[in-house]
Formats: C-alpha cells, structure tokens, sequence
C-alpha cells in the first residue's frame, strides 16, 4: 500500500488496518502531513498545523491499539474549523482581530473526539466568523475547490470541506448557520452533516449566530460521519442548549434502507430560482436511484420558502452583532492600545480587525436591533421562523424525509460573487430553513455536472438523524456513489 | 456609532449601497401577516436544566490574562474612562 493509498481510506478501513497492525497511527499521520506538503500550497485548506499534538496523539493511539483497548477513532487524522477552541492551538475564526489567540481550554466536540482517540493535524481555513459561502471572506488567504483549483470550496467550512476532499485529512469538523457544513460538502463531493439545533455542544465554539449554530462533521462516507457524529453528541452541562439524548441513538437502524419510506421533494425547492440544469438533472437521478431502492417519492410544499432568506439575514446578523461586541481589544486578540480613550481603543481595534462582510453584518444586525426597528425586523423575521418551522411540520406529516439539491449551483468561480452580497447569500437558499426550523440535514455527493460535484440534501425532523443517515447511506450504497479524493488539476499526474 | 466598528469616509457610501440592496430584498417580509403568529426564539423544546450549585474549577488567573493584550497586577488594562477633574 503507498502513502497515497493511505489518504484515500475511510475510518472504517483504516480502522481495521490500524487493528491489524498493517498500518501505524504513526504511518498514517506521515501519509497525510506528505499529502499536505504537496497539495495544501495549491488548496490552502489549512491556516495552521499541529505537529506537537499530532505526535502525541499517534503515539497514544498506536499505544492503545497495541494494547487492543482503542477507542473509536484512535489514529484518525482529524482537521478542525478554525472556530473550534483548542486548548493552546492558536485559534482565530478566520479574522485578524483574533490573530495570536491560544484558548485556554478545549471545546466539548473537540474533546470528546480527543478522547475517542483522533489526531489533529490542524487548523482549517474558514469565512471570517464563519459568514459567507466561499471562504473567500477569510481574514487569511481564500481556499480553492480541489476539483478546480479556479474555483471556490463553498463555506463558510470550505477549509474542512476541501481538506477531506483532497485525501489531507479523513475526518474534519465544521459549523453550519445557514448551510456552512452542507453546501461546502456539496461543493466538495463530500460528506457533510448539520444535526439538529442542541445535538452537539457548542461549548468553546465562538458563536456566530447563536439560536442557529451547530457543530457537525464531514467525512467521505455516510458511515465515517455517523460514526464522528455518534461520538461527539450527548448533554454536556457546560452548554444549556445541548440535548440530554443519548448521542448513539442517531444510529438507530441507520442501515435499514429506503424501502418503504416516503420522501418529499418540496417543490418550492425542486424548481428554485437559479437553479442549474445539470444540477436539476443530477438531482433528478438521485430520486430514480431512491425510488428504485424501493422508496415513494411525494410532493411537498415549503409555502414560505420565499422568505426564508430574509428572515435569516435579520435573524443572523442581529445576533452575529451581539456576539461580536466581545471582541474588543480588551481581553484577547487584536489591540490598538495607544489609542486616547477606550470609546476610540474600540473603534480602532474593530475597524483594523474585522473585514468588510463582518462589518456589513455587524451593521445589518445592529440597525435590525435598535430601537424604533426591532419589530419591523427582528420581531418580524422571529415571527416568519415560525411560520418556516410550521412549513416543514406539515411537510413531515406527508413523508419521512425531505430531499433536494444542497446547492443550486456547482461551485463558482473565484470572485464571482464577491461584489455582490445577496448573490453570494442566496448560495445557502435551499439549507438555511433546516437552520431556522432546527432540523438535521446531510449532503451526500450524487454525481457532477460540468465535472464538478452536486450535492443532495437530505433533511429530516428534530432529532431524526438516524433517518436522515439511513436515506443518506441507502442513496450512497444504491448509487455506488462514493465521494472521490480529488486531485487538484496541476497535480493531476501527482494524484 | 452603537456597533463601534470605525467607519471611516467613503465607507459609508459603499456600505449603505450594498446595504439598501440587501434591506429591499428584506422588505419582502412585510407582505406577510404575522399579526397573530407567536415569534420563534429557541427553536428546539428544552426545558430549563440547572446543574447543581457546586464549586468546580474554573479558570486560573493566569490562564485568563494569558491572551490579553496588556494587564497589570492580574487586571486587564484599558485606557482611562473617567477623565480627570
């Protein structure tokens, strides 16, 4: 077996490989720092690495298996989000006005990852704050799809996304507010999962949006991500939004199948506006795949589709602007420290700090807040969420599940839609109700169009994860779509 | 000025142009009537948990001024906020 083969592996096979002894934790963190040597300075999915705590942890887990007591994941590379703390691994959230900051503990995810016995290798580029669909609003440099290098990775988790797409980690964690786990995974070829709103604690996660944010994994296969995401959920008392469910329960009878099932396909989604033909045709072939696997395909409505976007953009960036009056200058990250007064020290430290989709939204959520506009807006948009949640409600009273492209586009071009904000934001237009409504969602790859990835998305209702993996897993072993480790066009040779 | 982001001349056009954009696109909720719909806050049902009130280890000094960008005698240091009389 080459280095190489050993970046194409999923968790199960070198599971069994590290079990067998063929294999060391120690050959396969080797394996993919390799592979990052020489693809990463083309995909620049990572901002930092970690080889003090990969050292010590393939040593633990080689360790460990020698003594045939390994956990889970023991010697799995792992690729984490750069919003994810980790006890003193610098830790940014893609923006200059946390440059340098260690944080002084470890967040639950992570954690319970460590202790399932992953290896991280490091720290993965992101939008700043985790908003925008590219990550090309980074505060570092933007990351590039490995299917083309031209193009974007989606986001806000693009770093994850095209870290496991391009064999330079097996697992990675993101974030999803809006669709920032799905449509990277989409854009990827990827697995990706977004839980249900209080699956996964968010402890030491720096917060976005926080009635929305969720932490979830992406993988190249459905079993990988049910396996990490089993791992990481349960109650955590240092997060009072986390569920007392027991984490396993998102695996019950996950490998059941689609028979039987129903599964809708909104129509509001089916035929959104924008969307690309070989997408739709891609889509298309997907629900013959599901029906054939013995699944009853159904129409559904999602009547309020049309103002989910707008709901979200006062509802995210009104909390986004919230959140962000921590950064200060004050207790961590950037400082302009000579300044005069502190009114000044502020201004200056988040004028030099935050980028301009950061400010755009800080202003939009601001604004949306203040006196005299709360209930035109925030109210307002409060009000819409629940008539978006009633929407899926009736919707999962006719199926099981409700299925759809993850994206209405392939990935983009570079640059394509940075001057213009609502095109980018309409990017997340088909994941942000499973956002605003709480629910789990998944995007599995099924198939290209123009010979780029398509993504289907797979939502179910609260809590019903292991419905949602069973239809994800039944399409993945009915289409024999597996997701591809990419190689990035000026590699191709290099594979 | 509530969000002390630091505009500076010439953002402010670029801003509200983009931003005009975006609030027109927003404006669309308005054709909804929501007068009788209750607003959705917390989107899940979990009831109000309270752990037990026991000391547990927090923080150390030490750990929390570790990031900060000046601190003196274990505070946090900013500039003055009163002037002085």
């Amino acid at each position: 077996m080459t280095s190489d083969d050993l970046t194409r592996l999923t968790i199960t096979d070198a599971s069994r490989l590290l079990r067998l002894g063929s294999i060391s934790s120690a050959d396969l963190v080797t394996a993919h720092v390799e592979r990052i040597e020489r693809l990463d300075k083309h995909v620049n999915a990572f901002l930092r690495f970690t080889p003090e705590l990969w050292e010590k942890q393939a040593e633990e887990a080689d360790r460990r298996i020698r003594q045939g007591d390994a956990p889970a994941l023991a010697g799995i590379p792992l690729a984490i989000k750069d919003v994810l703390c980790v006890r003193g691994v610098e830790t940014t959230a893609g923006s200059q006005i946390l440059r340098g900051f260690k944080p002084p503990y470890t967040g639950t995810a992570v954690a319970r990852l460590f202790e399932a016995g992953a290896v991280m290798l490091g720290v993965t580029n992101c939008d700043e704050f985790a908003m925008g669909s590219s990550t090309e609003n980074s505060g570092y440099f933007p990351t590039r799809n490995p299917w083309d290098l031209e193009r974007v990775p989606g986001g806000s988790s693009g770093g994850s996304a095209a870290a496991v797409a391009s064999g330079e980690a097996i697992i990675a964690l993101g974030t999803d507010t809006g669709g920032s786990i799905r449509q990277p995974a989409a854009l990827c070829g990827v697995v990706g999962m977004k839980p249900t709103y209080g699956r996964v604690s968010r402890y030491g996660l720096i917060a976005f949006a926080s009635s929305l944010d969720q932490i979830g994994p992406f993988a190249r296969s459905v079993d990988d991500v049910a396996i990490v995401l089993s791992l990481m959920s349960g109650l955590d008392p240092l997060d009072a939004t986390s569920s007392d469910r027991p984490g396993m329960e998102v695996l019950n009878n996950f490998g059941a199948g689609v028979k039987g099932m129903r599964l809708g396909v909104p129509r509001e989604y089916y035929d959104v506006k924008g969307i690309e033909p070989g997408v739709k045709a891609a889509i298309d072939a997907a629900l013959f795949i599901l029906r054939q696997a013995g699944a009853e395909i159904v129409d559904v409505s999602l009547p309020h589709t049309d103002y989910g976007l707008a709901a979200y953009y006062i509802i995210a960036p009104a909390e986004c602007s919230s959140n962000l009056a921590r950064f200060d200058g004050v207790r961590y990250g950037l400082s302009e420290v000579d300044a005069p007064n502190i009114t000044e020290e502020y201004q200056r430290t988040r004028r030099k700090g935050f980028g301009t989709e950061v400010r755009r939204r800080v202003m939009l959520g601001t604004y949306a807040l203040s006196s005299g506009y709360y209930d035109a807006y925030y109210l307002k948009a409060q009000k819409v969420r629940t008539l978006i949640k009633r929407d899926f409600d009736q919707a999962f009273q006719k199926c099981d599940a409700i299925v759809s492209a993850t994206s209405p586009t392939v990935a983009f071009p570079i640059g394509a839609k940075t001057q213009d904000p609502l095109s980018m934001y309409l990017c997340d237009v088909l994941t942000l109700g499973g956002n605003l409504a709480g629910l789990p969602g998944i995007s599995v790859p099924c198939g290209t169009s123009d010979g780029l990835p398509v993504g289907l998305q797979v939502l179910g209702p609260q809590w019903g994860e292991n419905v949602v993996l069973r239809v994800a897993r039944a399409y993945e072993q009915a289409s024999e779509m597996k997701a591809e480790v990419a190689a990035p066009s000026p590699l191709r040779g290099e594979g | 000025m509530l969000a002390r982001i630091g505009l500076e001349p010439g953002d402010e056009e670029f801003y509200a142009d983009q931003l005009s954009g975006i609030l027109s696109h927003i404006d669309r909720l308005q054709q909804l009537d929501t007068e009788d719909i209750p607003p959705t806050a917390q989107v899940v049902e979990v009831a109000s948990r309270l752990r037990d009130d026991e000391p547990r280890p927090c923080l150390s000094q030490e750990d929390a001024l570790a990031n900060a960008p000046a601190s003196v005698n274990g505070f946090f240091r900013v500039p003055a906020i009163q002037e002085e009389a």
